[in-house]
């Protein structure tokens, strides 16, 4: 199916349903690490395979990151959640959970695996308890540790020509974390997107 | 004079539910706003009474509306309809003056619970 641009009628109740959902993530992390989470306007777009690196747009290219994806699916809607921290972040969220020791790699690993499993967790059930959908998660796949956003962009998500995407540029108020929720919907999932919108819209 | 109230998100879906989540049969203005400053506009041509206020927004934010409001001392009463239902929020905006918060989506029976426990609606 190829999919023509997003009308904006759609691109709005996508963004605002992202925004919800995204509060209901933002409002766990900030309880984790007891610091208050700057929430952002989600960015709704639909993106070629080649544009992916657009997608990643608040982050600077040649920034060291460290990603995680984790898949999801459930009544017919199926696509990837990635979380890209980037590294200089480490030192701060290892401040805010009162890690004192030496920030090794292993750690950088625990701390984004317990920030991607709160963040994409509560974001997919606020999606999908807004769409009445439900999704199966998979388990989360660390995509690199230390890539520069590049080498991330060119990495094989699988055969797709098109994605909806959806950003979320998350920001801890006074502290220098910066980590991006990307969500990717595969083509195959977006008229049934479209279907549960469009019934919400009516 | 019926009562004005404002609707001021920067989603047309959102500002669509929150109409619907209003109570049937209750008689007031409705007026629209996408921002905070087309919000501060509307209340300063007497456009809302009664401001159902979104916090995360282009322009200007619901924080900046709320203690501009404060400041200028206009004369509105805020309900805050927001999907950010972090604690501190919820505290930063009763601080600035909001009657109340409504986290998203929104529930029509908790928001007319809100309007009737201010007295600004009675069924």
């Amino acid at each position: 199916m190829i999919v023509s641009d997003l009308d904006e009628e759609l691109r709005d109740a996508y963004q605002e349903i992202a925004n919800i959902a995204m509060g209901r993530a933002a409002d766990l992390l900030a309880r984790l690490l007891d610091n208050y989470v700057v929430l952002p306007i989600p960015k709704v777009n639909l993106l070629e395979r080649s544009e992916l690196n657009m997608a990643l747009g608040s982050l600077e290219e040649f920034d060291s990151v460290s990603a995680v994806c984790q898949g999801f699916v459930g009544s017919r809607i199926a696509g990837e959640a990635l979380l890209i921290f980037n590294d200089t972040s480490f030192q701060d969220i290892a401040e805010l959970t009162n890690f004192a020791g030496e920030i090794t790699p292993q750690i950088e690993l625990e701390l984004l695996m317990d920030i991607a499993n709160i963040l994409i967790g509560a974001f997919l059930k606020g999606l999908a308890e807004q769409l009445d959908v439900s999704f199966s998660q998979g388990q989360p796949v660390i995509l690199g540790q230390h890539l520069n956003l590049l080498d991330l962009a060119n990495r094989d998500y699988g055969n797709w020509k098109q994605a909806l995407t959806i950003e979320i540029p998350y920001r801890l108020e006074g502290r220098g974390v910066d980590c991006d929720l990307l969500l990717l919907f595969t083509e195959d999932s977006l008229e049934v997107l479209e279907g549960k919108v469009r019934y919400l819209l009516e | 004079m019926s009562t004005t109230v404002l609707i001021c998100d920067d989603s047309s879906f959102a500002r669509k539910q929150v109409k619907r989540a209003l109570p049937p049969g209750w008689q007031v203005d409705i007026s629209f706003a996408g921002n905070g400053r087309e919000a501060l506009s509307a209340i300063e041509a007497g456009k809302g009474n009664i401001l159902f206020l979104d916090l995360t927004m282009p322009e200007m934010d619901g924080f900046e509306t709320l203690e501009q409001i404060k400041s200028r001392d206009l004369p509105t009463l805020v309900i805050v309809i927001s999907g950010d239902i972090q604690p501190e929020a919820m505290a930063r905006v009763k601080k600035l003056g909001a009657l109340d918060f409504i986290k998203k989506p929104v529930d029509a029976k908790r928001l007319e619970q809100v309007l009737t426990d201010f007295g600004l609606y009675s069924g």
